[in-house]
């Protein structure tokens, strides 16, 4: 797909080709504020109307309260749409990660595990976190985890430490780093270690930096992600739409690099 | 360069100037309208960072200047409390805004030390509300009870909220219920299905197109509008019909 097309798709309001790949998102509600459109149904209809073909999401409940109850919801929504939606394992590190890992192994409806340090206040660094990524480096699955500069749970600098430890391991930095401030500290991470990917969601991500990142890294380790329903995901593609990319970085950063991460996972 | 597509966009909430915790390049008009043109929107109201982050009535002298001549670009001035004298008294304010062209003025009551609702205010923003032009403020620079105390105070007043993000629509919804004059802007006004839940409870009218650029990508908006799940004469009004029943669009491409 061009982004000519793409683009142009938007300002004719048409329906682009089913080509993206959404490699962040959330699902049902949440309660610290208000979402209109939370459920499975919802998202997918929206998929197809942004030509959106596929997308990795974790639900509310796990990330927020319940990693268990909160998984058996993921794995209900991608048994209602296997061709459309794919689960994030949540490992919540205060509740019995290693049981939650075995109770899911091997289950094709989960193709990542998701961690979100900062909202469970524990450091990705820390050792409840590594069944994870022994986990991860046996099963080839990615790591999508939340990082926000700055903060003593999930610095992008904490990526990089995890990178050295586990070269195998392939990590989404989530949101990377998640202020335009830290875009640059997850860029020299992923820049030292090419099996760190930056993904693109968050209320400060912006074309330019978009661009810039593409620029620094290549398209192999750019994924777009919508962060959806937390955030619409029209907001968070149309930044990649209209960055200024070649046609052929837009594919990858849009669907092909996260293809090919899959692929290697055999999902 | 994308072009323009099928709709007229019109954006409430662009910004020339360089910015001191970004880059946004120069901050030149030039650059302003090649973001424009990329994303398809037609013409702007641009305030100019100066006025926010250095002196109110020298950016808003610099606005003009520079969108002088320019017909998809009009010029947003920034208003103060007139206690102070540094934009004038509310008629000499709204006197000079007419004559420079100004089709709708900011408030910063945050970053500029006094209360969107408070009586320091007020007389002027009564002055615009005599003159037909709206008032524009982001959500971050005050809070939804003294949008809604403003909004009763100056029941013609059209003020419009932008940048309110993914977490405020059970206060806005109140908001709305209660006034009639108060609008939100569509920058960064980022809840899943919230622009569709807007415009089905309170209508189109009270949506108003905005993209917060450059800080913010202009993609967003446009892309968010445009492939929403809105019929066409909703994503018509909301890009630029509200806007130009609120103030005089005139001459503006």
């Amino acid at each position: 797909m061009s982004a000519g097309t793409l683009a142009g798709a938007v300002l004719d309001r048409r329906t682009p080709p089913p080509t993206v790949v959404d490699a962040h998102a959330h699902l049902g509600p949440y309660s610290l504020f208000f979402i209109p459109e939370q459920d499975a149904a919802g998202l997918v209809r929206v998929m197809d109307r942004c030509g959106v073909a596929r997308t990795l999401l974790s639900s509310h409940l796990a990330i927020q309260c319940d990693a268990a109850a909160g998984n058996d919801a993921t794995a209900a929504a991608v048994a209602a749409y296997p061709d459309r939606l794919a689960g994030y394992l949540v490992v919540n590190p205060w509740q019995d990660p290693v049981a939650e890992l075995a109770r899911w192994a091997g289950d094709p409806r989960f193709v990542g595990i998701k961690l979100h340090p900062s909202l469970h206040e524990y450091r990705l660094t820390g050792p409840r976190y590594r069944p994870v990524w022994e986990y991860a480096a046996a099963t080839r699955c990615p790591v999508l985890t939340h990082t926000t500069t700055g903060l003593p749970y999930d610095d992008p600098a904490m990526v990089g430490e995890i990178a050295e430890r586990y070269p195998d391991v392939t990590i989404l930095a989530g949101h990377s780093g998640l202020f335009r401030a830290g875009f640059d500290d997850a860029i020299e991470v992923a820049r030292r270690h090419p099996h760190v990917l930056l993904e693109l969601c968050g209320s400060f991500m912006h074309g330019d930096e978009i661009s810039r990142m593409v620029g620094e890294v290549g398209a192999g380790q750019v994924v777009f992600g919508s962060d959806a329903p937390f955030i619409d995901l029209r907001m968070s593609l149309g930044r990649v739409v209209f960055a200024r990319l070649d046609e052929a970085d837009r594919d990858a950063v849009l669907g092909g690099t996260m293809r090919r991460v899959l692929a290697a996972a055999g999902h | 360069m994308t072009g323009p597509g099928r709709f007229r966009l019109v954006d409430a909430d662009a910004t020339l100037g360089r910015q001191p915790r970004v880059d946004v390049g120069d901050g030149s008009a030039a650059a302003l309208l090649e973001r424009m043109d990329r994303v398809g929107i037609a013409a702007a109201l641009v305030s100019h960072s100066w006025s926010r982050l250095h002196d109110p009535a020298i950016g808003n002298a610099l606005v003009s200047e520079l969108v002088a001549g320019e017909r998809r670009l009009a010029a947003c001035w920034t208003v103060l409390p007139h206690g102070t004298g540094e934009t004038g008294t509310p008629a000499a304010f709204v006197r000079s805004a007419r004559e420079h062209g100004v089709r709708a003025v900011r408030a910063y009551p945050a970053d500029h030390g006094y209360e969107l609702a408070g009586p320091d205010a007020a007389p002027v923003f009564a002055a615009l509300a005599d003159a037909g032009l709206p008032l524009l403020v982001d959500a971050g620079q005050t809070s939804w009870a003294e949008v809604e105390a403003l909004a009763r105070r100056h029941p013609s007043l059209p003020v419009v909220v932008g940048r309110a993000g993914y977490r405020v629509l059970r206060r806005i919804a109140g908001v709305l219920d209660r006034t009639s004059n108060v609008h939100v802007g569509t920058a960064d006004l980022s809840s899943n299905g919230g622009l569709e839940w807007l415009v089905a409870r309170f209508g189109s009218a009270r949506l108003v197109f905005g993209t917060g650029m450059p800080e913010r990508d202009p993609g967003e908006s446009v892309t968010r509008l445009l492939w929403s799940e809105l019929p066409d004469d909703a994503v018509a009004a909301v890009g630029a019909g509200t806007l130009a029943g609120l103030t005089d669009l005139g001459g503006l491409a």
